[in-house]
């Protein structure tokens, strides 16, 4: 019977390759047929084991490698396309395909019908697109949205957290100031206010202005600008920070206290202010939204910082 | 404070789904290290802070597949540094591994036949593999840039994926 093993050995090895293609996707959801696949004999998930081991094996040495493949000209010209797409994401998808940019082009041309959508301060919101695509509205943000188009968006100021289902033919494109972020499938938060613009990532990666610095950031990483400055800064952020607003939580980073009062203000509704000279020292610390709201007065513990009420308002400054 | 917090999404997944993720990782293989595994696996999620996911019981599941696909695979390395290891010893007694650079220069020399394994499968294999597995492009995002159907993907996919399982099925072979 030695052929019926063999059919049978291929049959298993069929099966997962089909198994190692889906599940590796991240948009598949069919765990509990897979897990009932796996538990129909124990010999799958072995099959399953070696196919996804020699694909990662694979893709390691494809990438160890290097976009440029050295000692064979005739691989080299066959690959071009793919080492092209490696080194630019937007150049190597123009690339792919000219009906591409084609669409993409067609898709600049409808015209705008935009509206605006506005949080006060302290009031949150999510605005739900077509196909799937969110965006949650922290306190004080105004946003541009289009009517005819459904992939753009303007933070106009205040902080807003991007779920983007990915379309290459249309990427979502977010404006901030004069900086652009092209989505590549991606959960991101946007803040931008009058003190600077930052994008953390959290899923995926976005692109940030195509045309000219073109930096790719990817999950954990925070790009931000200081406003009127042309500097640029990459840095590492931790996951759970990213979009914390939705938890209630704030964290100050040597923020001047200027950013914090605008931050507070944007958050709790409640009107912060600064007393004295506002560059005067930074603040850096972690802070709960809602205990705020009912006593801003816990801040001066919190930050280190004085807190006074002032009419309506609070107003902060360096003890 | 009408959104839900984001990370309470994954850990309220986790917690509603323990008995499932656990029958998961035993189908995979996992046997008595069960419980260690998704523990270890909840810690490293729970530690490194993720943002907000999408789907957070597929986004658990994947977690714990990846991690048993990772054992596995340094299972395996582990066996082959030992066969490796004797080869060389057997052959040139007496001597520390081979220089870091002629290891390169292997890697090198295999990367290059794996290219042009991939190559030979039809530039469309060899670009979808790249883009899905290098680029980690989703395969849908994948079919719409090649202007193919999400099936179409798949199938170039598994073909790769069949002639990579072979490659390492003659690779072992051979060590052995």
């Amino acid at each position: 019977m030695a052929s019926g093993e063999t059919n049978r050995d291929e049959t298993i090895r069929e099966q997962a390759l089909g198994w190692a293609v889906r599940t590796n996707d991240p948009g598949f959801t069919e765990w509990a047929a897979f897990t009932a696949w796996l538990e129909a004999e124990p010999a799958h998930a072995e099959a399953y084991d070696a196919v996804c081991a020699a694909v990662l094996d694979g893709a390691d040495l494809l990438r160890s490698a290097g976009p440029a493949n050295d000692g064979s000209p005739a691989e080299e010209t066959r690959l071009t396309p793919a080492a092209a797409t490696r080194r630019r994401w937007l150049g190597g998808a123009l690339a792919a395909s000219a009906a591409l940019v084609l669409g993409i082009g067609f898709w600049q041309r409808e015209r705008p019908a935009p509206f605006v959508i506005v949080t006060a301060p302290g009031e949150t919101r999510t605005v739900k697109l077509e196909n799937g695509t969110s965006i949650a509205l922290s306190g004080g943000t105004r946003i541009e949205l289009d009517h005819n188009d459904a992939r753009r968006a303007r933070l106009e100021r205040g902080e807003a957290l991007f779920t983007v289902r990915h379309d290459p033919k249309a990427p979502f494109q977010v404006a901030v100031g004069e900086d652009r972020l092209v989505d590549i499938g991606t959960v991101f938060d946007v803040r931008h206010d009058r003190h600077g613009m930052s994008v953390a990532v959290s899923e995926g990666a976005v692109q940030f202005n195509p045309e000219a610095e073109d930096v790719r950031i990817s999950p954990g990483q925070i790009l931000a600008r200081a406003a009127g400055s042309n500097r640029y800064v990459l840095s590492p952020i931790a996951m759970d920070r990213i979009g914390e607003w939705r938890e209630g939580r704030l964290t100050f980073e040597g923020a001047s206290l200027d950013q914090v009062a605008a931050e507070l203000t944007r958050t709790t509704g409640i009107p912060f202010s600064v007393r004295g000279a506002k560059n005067a020292g930074t603040v850096s610390g972690s802070v709960l939204i809602d205990p705020i709201r009912k006593d801003p007065g816990v801040l001066g513990s919190l930050l280190g910082l004085n807190v006074t009420p002032r009419g309506q308002g609070w107003v902060i400054g360096t003890p | 404070m009408s959104a839900p917090p984001p990370n309470s999404g994954l850990e309220a997944a986790f917690l509603a789904h323990r008995q499932q993720l656990l029958r998961f990782l035993q189908a995979r293989g996992a046997g008595d290290a069960a419980e260690d595994i998704l523990h270890e696996v909840w810690i490293r999620i729970a530690t490194s802070g993720t943002g907000p996911v999408s789907a957070p019981l597929a986004y658990l599941h994947s977690a714990v597949n990846a991690a048993m696909i990772d054992r596995y695979r340094s299972q395996r390395q582990a066996e082959k540094r030992e066969r490796d290891w004797s080869g060389v010893h057997d052959a040139d007694s007496e001597t520390s591994p081979e220089p870091s650079a002629e290891r390169r220069l292997a890697a090198m020399q295999e990367a290059a036949q794996v290219l042009a394994m991939l190559n030979g499968l039809g530039p469309r294999v060899a670009m979808a593999f790249r883009r899905h597995r290098i680029d980690g492009i989703a395969q849908k995002a994948v079919a719409a840039e090649l202007g193919v159907s999400l099936s179409t993907v798949e199938s170039d996919l598994r073909t790769a994926y069949r002639a990579l399982a072979e490659w390492k099925a003659r690779a072992g072979g051979e060590a052995q």
